[in-house]
């Protein structure tokens, strides 16, 4: 544990050093707005067919989907690809999602809910319809935090490169999930989040995934996000523990 | 090396592990150094007599800027009326400074379910529910204001609850829209940020003492900098189903002024464990009440 401990502080270190300088001020790129995903990645980041979810009516049945992992492939140590397929099998109970605890990053990014960016002068602010999770990105070169050494969301750092905003994410626990398809990280992952403005009403989003402990590689996820461009879109509340509190509640009466 | 950071690593811990202590020693040093009494009742006219004459810092374009990590009245969340030290509770005063009497003015069947919560219910912040308005701005946590031209966003490290606050002069959503939070609305009057909320889903509590409002609630908050590190938080609670009239409280909310502070993740229903246990000696989950029950 305590040798553990030292050697996560010794990469978040590290890694703090590198994000010093950084452009900052009246210049930098517009993210703001409410965004989401629009495909079934939340179901599985891998090619999948149509097919049923166990335990659910036919019509929440998984919908057929393009991946959105580059190559299609995550590189998977041996072990972590027998973890994965056990994993798909207990995927009813054992998805992290299916106790409603914070999803982490990437995955809460395109689960089917949006998602507003809020821009200020030394951080950026995402707040998540899902779970009213939230999210503070520093902006100001300031290194990864010591003390959200094993957290759900983890520790976000962000600087601009032209006008991508990249965010440098660390500091995990091991308990959260990639999909409902099992995909899973340790709490060695690390994610490098890429957020590219290419257009008025979409942004391209790209998350590389490393993590020593479960992939033989990193390995990039890809997938555009597009505005909620509605005139009366905003961030309403999903509010997962309190629906499943109600259910066992009506289940009783 | 290793050992320097094996040293860096146990301090930490240490931090983590008292993390109450430097917040309640934040709270003494802000006490004293401010001008107005912490008591409610003193607070409020002296805070209102000082916002006359203070003049705030400003953001760049030109508002009040109430920018950074704020606490508000912790005792509140246990009663926010005037109630006595115990086994269970610190005691505290009332935040009620209008009636002068410091008590809700309810309508008699809504007296009676403040007792019925209290016997039956399980109260909605155990259970990690976000805290609703205005409870967000008194439960025992930091509190982190930010703003930029088209609005405030205030975050909350209890059930990292948040609230987003346009100032932009939309209107709330369709009454149909119920949510924990409410729907907050911002406008600046003068140094005052004026925050009307609605839709309200009636099902966060004031208090753990069982204090609610209803859907109908229609709350109206004013934020004033009274000093550089203190605000002046008034709420007016108009609930036509369940109060007899509007009321109002009122308290400091204080700057936390540790340097590099910072929120840290509450992930709280995740390690929550007492919710099972109260509905296993027979409490509910709290619907929210919309009026008297047909009895």
């Amino acid at each position: 544990m305590r040798k553990q401990l030292a050697i996560v502080l010794g990469v978040v270190i590290v890694a703090g050093g590198t994000a010093a300088t950084q452009q900052q001020g009246r210049s930098t790129p517009d993210l703001q707005g409410i965004w989401q995903a629009m495909n079934t990645a939340a179901w599985d980041i891998q090619d999948h067919s149509g097919q049923r979810f166990p335990g659910l009516p036919a019509r929440f049945a998984v919908p057929a989907g393009a991946g959105v992992v580059d190559g299609n492939e995550i590189p998977y140590q041996p072990s972590a690809r027998e973890q994965k397929a056990e994993n798909f099998r207990n995927r009813v109970t054992a998805d992290p999602e299916a106790s409603c605890y914070l999803p982490g990053i990437p995955r809460i990014t395109y689960m089917p809910f949006p998602f507003q960016i809020v821009q200020f002068s030394d951080r950026i602010v995402i707040l998540y319809e899902y779970l009213h999770a939230t999210r503070e990105i520093y902006m100001d070169g300031s290194p990864h935090s010591e003390l959200a050494l094993d957290s759900w969301m983890g520790d976000s750092r962000g600087r601009w490169e032209g006008n991508t905003l990249v965010v440098d994410v660390t500091s995990f626990n091991d308990r959260t999930w990639f999909d409902r398809a099992g995909n899973f990280h340790s709490d060695q992952l690390h994610v490098v989040e890429r957020y590219t403005r290419d257009g008025a009403d979409q942004m391209m989003y790209e998350a590389t995934i490393d993590d020593p402990k479960v992939f033989t590689r990193p390995w990039k996820m890809r997938m555009p996000l597009y505005r909620r461009a509605e005139p009366n879109a905003q961030i309403l509340e999903f509010e997962c523990y309190a629906y499943a509190r109600d259910t066992a509640e009506a289940g009783s009466r | 090396m290793s050992t320097r950071l094996l040293l860096i690593a146990s301090t930490l811990a240490l931090w983590v592990g008292f993390g109450v202590a430097p917040d309640a020693q934040e709270d003494r040093s802000a006490r004293a150094q401010a001008s107005c009494p912490q008591a409610p009742v003193q607070f409020h006219p002296c805070a209102l007599e000082k916002a006359k004459t203070f003049t705030p810092p400003r953001t760049p374009d030109g508002k009040p800027d109430f920018q950074g990590f704020w606490r508000g009245q912790p005792a509140a969340t246990e009663n926010i009326e005037e109630h006595p030290k115990t086994d269970d509770d610190d005691g505290g005063r009332s935040l009620i400074v209008d009636p002068a009497d410091g008590r809700i003015p309810y309508q008699p069947w809504a007296l009676q379910q403040v007792r019925d919560n209290r016997a039956h219910y399980v109260e909605p912040n155990a259970a990690c529910f976000p805290s609703g308005v205005p409870r967000s701005m008194y439960v025992p946590t930091q509190i982190e204001i930010r703003q930029n031209a088209s609005g405030v966003v205030i975050l909350f490290e209890r059930a990292h609850t948040s609230r987003l606050i346009p100032t932009d002069g939309r209107a709330h959503p369709d009454s149909r829209i119920k949510l924990w939070q409410g729907d907050s609305r911002g406008r600046w009057e003068g140094n005052t940020l004026v925050i009307d909320v609605t839709n309200q889903n009636g099902r966060a509590w004031f208090d753990q003492a069982g204090h609610f409002y209803t859907e109908a609630a229609h709350m109206v908050e004013r934020l004033t900098l009274v000093d550089p590190n203190t605000i002046h938080y008034q709420v007016t609670i108009d609930d036509p189903a369940a109060f007899t009239k509007p009321w109002t409280m009122a308290f400091p909310l204080r700057r936390n002024r540790q340097p590099g502070f910072a929120l840290l993740e509450e992930a709280c229903h995740e390690g929550e464990r007492s919710t099972d246990r109260l509905l296993g000696l027979g409490f509910k989950i709290y619907p929210g009440v919309t009026g008297p029950p047909n009895r």
